[in-house]
């Protein structure tokens, strides 16, 4: 008998690695450009999140609307009743690292495959099925373990922010050892990826990924083997798929290469036992087969049910996907709005963002003043990692609104800049006990000088300060208008009291929330109906107190 | 020397009946004295001190002025690498006055780069997110066509420099400025809730780095002590468009006022005067310039100058 490896399906594999090359770099790409480089509109940056099934049809069931750019998500649908779980295989820039990371530790001797793998790979429809029931009850949790949000969110919130304080040490290092010119090159590379360095759970966020990687050790790609829920829906779709694996009995060795290197421990030997929803197509045991005796004919044969999934425990797992919704609900966010909640501009409101928000982090890699963090317990436990605007590390650049723009589900609805400068997202509030013509009686402009509205929010008064000598001061000191404060947070950005700053933002008033609101707000619009110039009269009064 | 300049008007006013000997003399006089005081040209004194262009055309005006001045060629030395700082503080556009008006940073680079630069560098420390602000005031466009560098802020370049000012004994201080054989100061005239003004003398908090808002407790003294550092040998104050309410921001299209002038000059003190007066304030009034002229930093006696008015 020839013992000779199948040149085709050695030929398909090396295709299959290079779509999943250029789909992951595709997906890096479309990473890399998603900041500001100089135009106020940023193309259709998000759209890899718009073929996710899974982030479609779970948003989709919590916010009960489809969000009409996932229809693109249909094609991932279609392509995968036809064609099996090939999106995992050659398409999914996740499973790319996870496999890439799987040959290293192969390699590496770290990971030995076994031929016997009796890991459950039930794991991840239960996951599923948690994800959808409770999206049903408006609990959307799937952007904390959908693959595309877990790999951008990892990126833009833990790994390039660790790499632009690596690259920030290096460029030290450069300049030290007077190597400016080099330093200046870099520098100007570096500029260009416009990285944002600091994340607060940057290092959680990180670690998690890692860890995730990691698993590779102990299974080849062991995310989407146990864990992925996106690849347990694409199983369930595969069902019907045509290409079948037949394992030729004359030629086969039983030497059972193919299953020891399946990817997802699909079980190729013997093909009875081969789980076509397992299976994602990447063609390995085709093209290991000394004997070529794997092959994938077009077979529309009756489908075998891949992963025996018990009723008890499908039932077991919707009863605590149900039981988990009130749980998720004891968070006092649900009853008054956290303070320090302040959401980016355009974002829904609160209850509404919640269940299309999934956590990827797009709109956090777009700010172009690292403003926007993941939040932690502001939001309660379903909140986390959502985008919070944090002024203390970044404050919303006024005539930016990239964060809408490239939010992937809209949950944060896209606006053009001319709409965004009339969101007010939160008001700011001076401390007087802290803010220096209050207590020391100094002059400190320089929160009205930052206010970007025009009439400017923040107006300086002059006060009387006592002096510890007991002389009196009389510096010019803010107080807020906050009818025309929008809550953008440079003032508190930029306060020179800088651990605790002296003015501060909080998320009263946030045009989004019809609770969060200032009583105050409601009184003041009473004259101005009347009388609409005379807001404009005391604007330019104050304007002429400068001169 | 301003004697002597003076003089010569008087013969100007003479030239009919001037004889050719004479005119001979005078050449023969001229030819000696430069032999003695070669830099005697070079005195900018045979022009005003400050001039100051209107016209509809800001590079138009800038270059008039300029010109006014002597030429480029008074300021900037063939091979000199030369600095240009506009203010890019804010991501406002060109109609928004927030920042100085990108056609007269342009051509500023183009005036050096004709008297023979050997680079000219355009730089600010922004205060909004530095590439809206580099992108949006139209500057950083403009001043790369013209030929300019035009580098961000690199917070490697920024050096403790001895500052040796009343109150800033030291700061951190980008680099390009120290290095830079000339620099070129090109503010833009706004209103400033605490300085009042903010032109010339205020434009070099753009030049550091550092804790800038801890300087706006004593901002006057830190503008002089800032100013007596950096020390341009050009200043051109563009008040094409100034801004008179809501500075240094402004915002709206009513909080500016189309004023189609620059202000040129060497003594950077009386460029902020002259400043002054576009927003009806005597520079007298403002502590800031008070106390640089009682230093001898510059004249704020709008009178005691020579000025040239013209309109192109």
């Amino acid at each position: 008998m020839k013992k000779e490896r199948s040149k085709k399906y050695r030929l398909i594999q090396a295709l299959r690695i290079v779509s999943q090359a250029g789909f992951f770099l595709l997906f890096f790409y479309l990473f890399t450009v998603t900041h500001y480089s100089g135009k106020d509109y940023i193309g259709q940056v998000e759209t890899f999140f718009h073929f996710d099934p899974l982030l479609a049809i779970a948003t989709s069931i919590a916010f009960r609307a489809v969000f009409v750019a996932f229809i693109l998500a249909a094609l991932t649908i279609v392509v995968t009743f036809v064609l099996g779980r090939i999106v995992c295989g050659w398409v999914c820039p996740l499973g790319s690292i996870h496999q890439f990371f799987s040959f290293i530790f192969k390699r590496t001797k770290l990971l030995k495959p076994k031929d016997k793998q009796n890991s459950p790979l039930s794991w991840k429809y239960y996951l599923l099925i948690f994800i959808l029931i409770s999206s049903i009850f408006t609990l959307d949790l799937v952007g904390i373990v959908d693959p595309l949000s877990l790999l951008y969110r990892s990126l833009a919130v833990g790994l390039f922010p660790a790499l632009a304080h690596g690259a920030s040490a290096f460029l030290g290092f450069l300049y030290s050892i007077r190597l400016s010119s080099l330093g200046d090159s870099l520098t100007q590379f570096f500029e260009g990826l416009a990285l944002n360095s600091t994340f607060r759970q940057g290092f959680f966020i990180g670690l998690i990924f890692i860890g995730i990687v990691l698993l590779n050790i102990s299974r080849e790609r062991f995310w989407c083997r146990y864990l992925c829920p996106l690849g347990a829906l694409l199983g369930l779709f595969s069902r019907w798929n045509v290409l079948k694996l037949k394992i030729d009995s004359q030629k086969c060795t039983k030497c059972k290469l193919c299953t020891i290197h399946c990817q997802t421990q699909a079980t190729p030997f013997p093909d009875e036992s081969w789980k076509s929803a397992e299976c994602v197509y990447c063609f390995t045991c085709a093209a290991i087969c000394p004997t070529n005796a794997v092959s994938f004919p077009l077979l529309p044969s009756p489908p075998k049910m891949a992963v025996d999934l018990s009723r008890r425990k499908l039932l077991l797992t919707s009863l605590l996907a149900v039981a988990a919704v009130p749980f998720f609900r004891i968070s006092p966010s649900t009853k008054r709005a956290s303070p320090k909640l302040i959401r980016p501009p355009g974002a829904l409101p609160e209850e509404k963002f919640l269940q299309k928000c999934v956590k990827c982090g797009e709109c956090m890699k777009a700010c172009p003043t690292n403003a926007l963090q993941p939040a932690l317990g502001e939001a309660g436990p379903e909140g986390i990692w959502t985008p919070v605007v944090t002024p203390k590390i970044g404050y919303c650049e006024y005539y930016c609104s990239l964060c809408s723009q490239v939010c992937p589900t809209g949950a944060i609805k896209e606006l053009r800049v001319e709409e965004k400068i009339k969101v007010k997202i939160g008001t700011a509030w001076v401390n007087k006990n802290r803010c220096i013509p209050y207590t020391l009686g100094n002059p400190c402009i320089v929160c009205e000088e930052h206010c970007p509205t025009s009439p400017k929010a923040i107006k300086l008064v002059k006060i009387e300060v006592l002096q510890p000598d007991g002389t009196i001061k009389t510096p010019l000191a803010p107080v807020i208008d906050t009818e025309l404060c929008i809550g953008c947070g440079i003032c508190e950005n930029k306060c020179p009291v800088v651990d605790d700053p002296a003015i501060y933002v909080t998320s009263v008033g946030e045009s989004r929330s019809e609770r969060n609101r200032l009583l105050l707000e409601l009184i003041k619009q009473e004259p101005d109906k009347k009388d609409p110039d005379e807001r404009k009269k005391r604007n330019e009064k104050t304007d002429a107190n400068f001169f | 020397m301003r004697e002597l300049w003076n003089t010569s008007s008087h013969w100007e006013k003479d030239k009919t009946e001037m004889k050719r000997r004479d005119f001979l003399k005078d050449i023969a006089l001229g030819t000696f004295l430069l032999e003695l005081n070669p830099d005697l040209l070079a005195q900018k004194k045979n022009f005003p001190d400050l001039v100051l262009i209107q016209g509809d055309s800001p590079a138009l005006i800038t270059k008039e002025a300029i010109a006014s001045l002597g030429g480029m060629k008074q300021f900037v030395s063939k091979g000199d690498v030369v600095i240009i700082k506009p203010n890019i503080g804010w991501d406002r556009t060109p109609e928004q006055a927030a920042c100085t008006n990108p056609e007269v940073v342009k051509a500023l680079v183009e005036l050096s780069l004709g008297a023979g630069a050997k680079e000219v560098i355009v730089m600010d420390n922004p205060i909004n997110q530095f590439q809206r602000c580099y992108v949006r005031s139209g500057i950083a466009a403009a001043a790369k066509e013209a030929g300019a560098k035009v580098p961000f802020p690199n917070p490697y370049h920024l050096k403790k420099m001895a500052l040796k000012g009343e109150w800033l004994k030291e700061w951190e201080v980008f680099m390009e400025f120290v290095e830079a054989d000339k620099i070129i100061n090109v503010p833009i005239a706004k209103t400033h809730s605490l300085s009042r003004l903010t032109m010339g003398m205020k434009n070099w908090l753009g030049a550091i780095g550092g804790s800038r808002n801890q300087l706006h407790q004593k901002l006057d003294q830190a503008m002089i002590d800032l100013a007596a550092f950096f020390k341009p040998c050009l200043t051109v104050l563009d008040a094409y468009r100034i801004l008179i309410r809501n500075g240094p921001q402004g915002g709206r299209p009513s909080d500016t006022k189309l004023l189609k002038t620059v202000v040129a000059g060497c003594d950077y003190v009386a460029v902020d005067a002259m400043g002054a007066t576009f927003f009806d304030i005597n520079p007298q009034d403002l502590p800031y310039l008070r106390i640089a002229n009682q230093k001898g930093l510059g004249e704020i006696n709008l009178e005691k100058l020579h000025i040239e008015k013209r309109t192109v």
